[in-house]
């Protein structure tokens, strides 16, 4: 295996090599800044191209590269005229990415057209065979506008875990999607912590004069739950039907056999494993955990007075 | 490396302007960079140069020297070398950047690596505060594009049963990646994450998609309209929680105002198992009024959690 920088290495060179054929002239800043290169790097990688070329090997079988005073000269290198075309996984990353911002409404003006025009290079159809939403909720544009703008706001969220509503002052620092849901990542003055909100459990949104600092360090675009002393933990036997939760919660496997998997599960609170419990129904059975059982039993009987 | 890609850009520009298959005898008397080693070093370093080649995204072929089919030689046909040029201008390539900076899918592929094809763009932080991830764990999905692109079939293990279907389409939705295919005669959705050993065919334009064809209708936007059934349900939420009932069903039923803050709401069911589900989340603050029958399966469902 070849090693991933000399992927990436030769990858650059081909790329670079016909932009410059087709831009003669070019300075070397403008190649530099196109290409993510420093002027060194550049003039390493030139120097390389210098010595290749076709069998002979002698002067005008190999290709002519080198920086004159502040130009990048390419010279005998025609058959590498033409970038080499897109791998499905690069031209569908591509693709994906233009698509998903389009989707969330806030972009680009060019991003339209140039979604369309890679989109007719690499899949050659007007059909929509490729589609990528992320389903924006409600406050995500406000959101985003005030951790750029670097403003506090202040927001009304539910916790439906515990179905408490709060007021809190926050400094949102990244609006982030993951798994199909979106977060707000920031500094929660309430709890005098950073703190993850899930923006669709946001009733209200309310934009601040006030601004505040962003962290040093970018904030992690995840949703990153780490069990703590206080959490409440559970041992669940997954069925056939429920094995997908041990895809979708951070969960640590217990032990697995071919019709069954049993999971430890914690949570923050009871109620959210008594709450899923119930959605299982049959297909899971909870094998250790009081505080989950008094609280599954609750919830049951709640319910089913609803239903009486 | 400067000997890797010294020798790489020699067997590049070789087999680019050589026109015909060249063998590997050939090579490795003619290219420069191959000529000093004993059999089984030349094979093992071209094997591993073939590896890079394919990764780079250069097609590389095999195709016999002569009519005879005697021997076989190595092709890079120019044309299939070559990206067919977007014509991006540098506004839009700076956007694809900003989006590529923004959203990403996992995997090893760099959005940098792809943009340099395209003729490179001003590498800067975005300064959006704004990150997607449209991982949801699936590992094949560039063949799956592959397939799609080039209208091959497509074969992946799913629900222990091998598959072999005719790909029509790629959608994410709810953080999911689901294929539109045909498989035996019937369009299908299937969830990406949950393929295994996904292969392309041998064969491009082995299919035709059908006409108007659009993706994204197959996968409905909420998980209880992804269903066989077809029933309609009559639900009642509390004041408390209708917000959040509101948010979700979204246009999907007809809400009905009760006056103290409180909704009721008819709405379509295609999975009653998902429905349930969902109905569930609320606890007591909801209440499955319609059917009879669905709603004796809410209770049942609450009776045998354990």
């Amino acid at each position: 295996m070849t090693s991933p920088r000399t992927a990436k290495r030769l990858n650059r060179i081909l790329a670079m090599l016909p932009w410059v054929i087709a831009n003669p002239g070019a300075s070397v800043d403008e190649v530099c800044e196109r290409f993510g290169y420093t002027r060194p790097q550049l003039a390493a990688d030139l120097d390389l191209v210098f010595v290749c070329g076709l069998p002979g090997y002698g002067p005008g079988d190999l290709m002519v590269a080198y920086i004159d005073e502040d130009e990048v000269v390419v010279e005998l290198a025609d058959y590498f005229a033409n970038p080499v075309r897109l791998t499905p996984p690069e031209a569908l990353s591509l693709l994906a990415a233009g698509m998903a911002l389009l989707s969330t409404g806030q972009f680009p003006g060019a991003l339209k057209t140039a979604v369309a025009k890679l989109q007719k290079a690499v899949l050659d159809v007007d059909e929509e065979t490729v589609v990528v939403d992320l389903a924006e909720p409600e406050f995500v544009a406000e959101l985003r506008g005030a951790a750029a703008s670097q403003q506090v706001v202040e927001i009304e969220h539910t916790a439906l875990a515990t179905g408490e509503t709060t007021t809190r002052s926050l400094e949102p620092w990244l609006v982030f999607a993951t798994l199909g849901n979106w977060y707000l990542r920031g500094h929660c003055r309430l709890a005098g912590a950073e703190r993850v909100f899930r923006i669709d459990r946001i009733r209200q949104v309310t934009v601040q004069d006030e601004r505040f600092k962003s962290p040093e360090t970018p904030p992690t675009a995840e949703v990153g739950y780490t069990p703590g002393e206080e959490d409440v933990r559970a041992v669940i036997r997954l069925g056939l039907d429920a094995r997908w939760v041990a895809d979708y919660y951070p969960v640590e496997i217990v032990s697995e056999s071919a019709d069954a998997l049993t999971v430890r599960f914690s949570a923050s609170d009871a109620s959210v494993i008594a709450g899923l419990l119930l959605r299982l129904g049959r297909s899971a059975e909870l094998v250790e955990g009081d505080a989950v059982r008094t609280k599954l039993e609750e919830l049951r009987r709640r319910i089913l007075d609803r239903y009486q | 490396m400067h000997k890797v890609i010294e020798r790489i850009l020699n067997l590049l520009a070789f087999l680019l302007t050589a026109g015909r298959p060249v063998t590997a005898d050939e090579i490795r008397t003619t290219v420069a960079g191959y000529d000093q080693s004993t059999d089984e070093a030349f094979h093992r370093m071209f094997e591993r140069d073939k590896g890079l080649l394919r990764r780079l995204g250069i097609p590389l072929e095999l195709a016999p020297t002569d009519g005879w089919q005697v021997e076989h030689g190595y092709l890079v046909d120019p044309s299939a070398y070559a990206l067919p040029d977007p014509g991006l201008t540098d506004e839009e390539r700076a956007a694809l950047w900003l989006a590529a900076e923004a959203v990403r899918l996992g995997g090893q592929v760099g959005a940098a690596d792809a943009l340099f094809k395209l003729g490179g763009a001003p590498v800067t932080a975005s300064g959006e505060p704004l990150a997607a991830s449209l991982n949801d764990g699936s590992v094949d999905l560039g063949t799956a594009f592959l397939a799609i692109a080039e209208r091959r079939q497509l074969m992946f293990d799913y629900r222990a049963r091998r598959r072999r279907v005719m790909p029509y389409g790629l959608v994410h939705r709810r953080g999911h990646w689901y294929l539109v295919a045909d498989d035996e005669g019937t369009t299908k959705v299937f969830r990406m994450d949950r393929a295994e050993g996904v292969e392309a065919g041998s064969e491009a334009n082995a299919f035709a998609r059908p006409a108007g064809f659009r993706a994204a209708e197959f996968i409905p936007e909420t998980s209880w309209e992804a269903g066989g059934e077809d029933l309609e349900a009559r639900v009642f939420f509390d004041a408390e929680m209708a917000w959040w009932a509101r948010r979700q069903i979204g246009d999907n039923g007809r809400v009905e105002e009760l006056g103290d803050g409180a909704i009721r709401v008819i709405m379509p069911v295609a999975n009653p198992e998902a429905f349930i589900g969902w109905l569930l989340s609320f606890e007591d603050k909801a209440e499955l009024l319609e059917p009879g029958e669905l709603r004796d399966r809410l209770v049942e469902r609450v009776r045998g959690a354990s």
